[in-house]
């Protein structure tokens, strides 16, 4: 990473003193700046709810700018903002973060709205099955994480659709904790409607273990609850995932931040090298795709109309799609498989979404 | 103190106590004239996009900038937000700001920027216009004081002369 222009520091300190610490980490003066204001907001809001109203303003400035150098640095020791501030807006919605699990992305929240335009498209194409009134759209979101898209999407597709079941599966107990913790949390700001609280739930469970053993997910699945009959079939309409897909070469030649690896867990960036269970064909398949093949055996299984899986970069995309081609196409029962790729920003290092129509 | 307490009292807001005991100035808000409705913008007019430069992203890269910049192809007009760390909040305000530009550029002074710019230019003339009768009267008065205030009935004619001056102001 190239050394930081004494100049730009001097421009840093002229504007505010511990304002270098942040430059750090945020690399350009403008970024540094929002930062600042941030971390500002964030430390005054603490101070003012710690101190009592008796403290004269001048110890609650004093309160607040000790507050806001601690803050800052932590963040020039890498700390993520959203670490430090604890929350990350996603979509309309409030996100709480912590410490072992992974922070919510800007592309994953385009991808989710993207995708949520899509099932409302298909939802009034007839692509699922049009007695939404009395069985829901199930709808299965893998390595939840916080729980952001399961509740975003929820959020989105509450106003279009009138039953809905929506599902985040995580194998971290602290991750499916925070994500509860984040369903209650924006039901009671208001951001989410009534019906959240019994259409979204959240389940702990290994993805890797669902395509040696169907039971297992159809176990899981069991437990969704909304307009459960004893005809149920283990299966569901959309999935959609952000699974771990940093390669182990990536994660450590440079290319991943050093603030990601010093403090996001690995288990939800990078696949496990050393995963005990039964891997699919393993020999032809990169580890960093481990999860995409895993989830292509589910798709199959529960037939899933749409899938929409987050990919790191173009490559990985295209890799995925003829994965994804590969293992679908060899199954009679499906007629027509449409996979394609939409990437966020046009820029082919970043992430894109894989798209899978089946019909 | 007691007065700010007063003002917060339902009975002192409500139109049913009109004469009040003490002196409290109830000043009617005079209700503006509603702002024309904001020009709506299409949506295949306008390009987003989220500055996030190149190299690596998703996973790799824990990134705060949420800036979100618009294009008005039509027209050219570029805005740029990245006032909070919500996206979706930061393109909301971008939007806004564009289609207050856009109108500004078709319609001129009819525009909705160009009118709250008026009715605020008119409101600060007023205010500046007050203050000066204010401190002209002021002045008066102690010069008036200085004179060893004998004249009891000019200094009546003074006042009156400034309660004249309101009704000017009103008919603005």
């Amino acid at each position: 990473m190239p050394r930081i222009p004494t100049r730009l520091i001097l421009q840093a300190y002229k504007h505010d003193t511990i304002l270098p610490l942040l430059l750090r980490e945020c690399r350009t003066l403008e970024s540094a700046k929002n930062e600042m204001r941030w971390l500002h907001e964030h430390a005054l809001r603490i101070s003012d709810s710690i101190t009592t109203k008796r403290v004269p303003t001048k110890a609650l400035v004093r309160c607040s700018r000790a507050l806001l150098r601690t803050m800052c640095m932590a963040r020039s020791r890498g700390m993520p903002l959203q670490y430090i501030l604890g929350d990350q807006p996603f979509g309309d919605l409030d996100i709480k973060c912590k410490r072992g699990v992974l922070i919510p992305r800007h592309e994953t929240e385009t991808i989710t709205y993207h995708a949520a335009n899509l099932i409302v498209h298909e939802m009034a194409n007839g692509l699922f099955r049009n007695d939404n009134e009395r069985t829901p759209l199930r709808i299965l979101d893998l390595c939840t994480g916080t729980g952001c898209i399961p509740l975003l999407l929820h959020a989105l597709l509450a106003p279009h659709i009138k039953n809905l079941s929506i599902t985040g599966i995580d194998i971290s107990s602290a991750a499916i904790r925070l994500a509860e913790e984040n369903h209650w949390r924006n039901m009671h700001l208001g951001l989410l409607s009534e019906r959240a609280l019994k259409e979204v739930s959240f389940r702990q469970g290994n993805v890797l273990d669902y395509a040696r053993d169907v039971s297992l997910l159809t176990n899981t699945l069991h437990h969704m609850p909304a307009g459960r009959t004893s005809d149920f079939e283990p299966g569901c309409d959309v999935i959609i995932s952000n699974p771990p897909y940093i390669s182990p070469g990536d994660y450590r030649s440079g290319t991943t931040s050093r603030s990601v690896r010093m403090f996001e867990p690995k288990l939800a960036l990078v696949p496990s090298e050393s995963y005990s269970g039964l891997m699919l064909h393993v020999d032809d398949v990169p580890i960093e795709d481990l999860f995409y093949n895993h989830i292509a055996a589910i798709v199959a299984i529960s037939r899933a109309r749409l899938t929409v899986l987050e990919c790191g970069n173009r490559l990985q995309a295209m890799r995925v799609v003829s994965l994804y081609k590969k293992v679908l196409q060899g199954r009679g029962e499906i007629s027509r498989v449409v996979v394609d790729v939409w990437s966020v920003t046009g820029i082919d290092t970043h992430p894109c979404a894989v798209l899978i129509h089946l019909s | 103190m007691m007065l700010r307490h007063l003002r917060n009292f339902p009975v002192c807001n409500s139109a049913v106590q009109v004469i009040p005991k003490r002196f409290l100035s109830i000043s009617q808000f005079f209700s503006e004239k509603a702002l024309p409705p904001r020009l709506k913008l299409l949506d295949a007019d306008i390009t987003t996009s989220y500055l996030k430069g190149t190299g690596p992203g998703g996973q790799k890269i824990n990134k705060t900038n949420s800036a979100v910049q618009l294009i008005h192809k039509p027209t050219g007009i570029v805005v740029k937000s990245q006032a909070t760390r919500s996206q979706s909040q930061n393109e909301k305000i971008a939007r806004q700001i564009l289609a207050d530009k856009v109108e500004q550029l078709l319609k001129g002074d009819e525009s909705r920027v160009a009118l709250k710019a008026e009715r605020e230019r008119k409101k600060k003339a007023s205010r500046a216009k007050k203050s000066r009768r204010k401190y002209r009267e002021l002045e008066k008065k102690e010069v008036e004081s200085g004179e060893e205030g004998g004249e009891a009935l000019r200094d009546g004619g003074e006042v009156r002369g400034g309660q004249e001056e309101k009704p000017q102001k009103s008919n603005q």
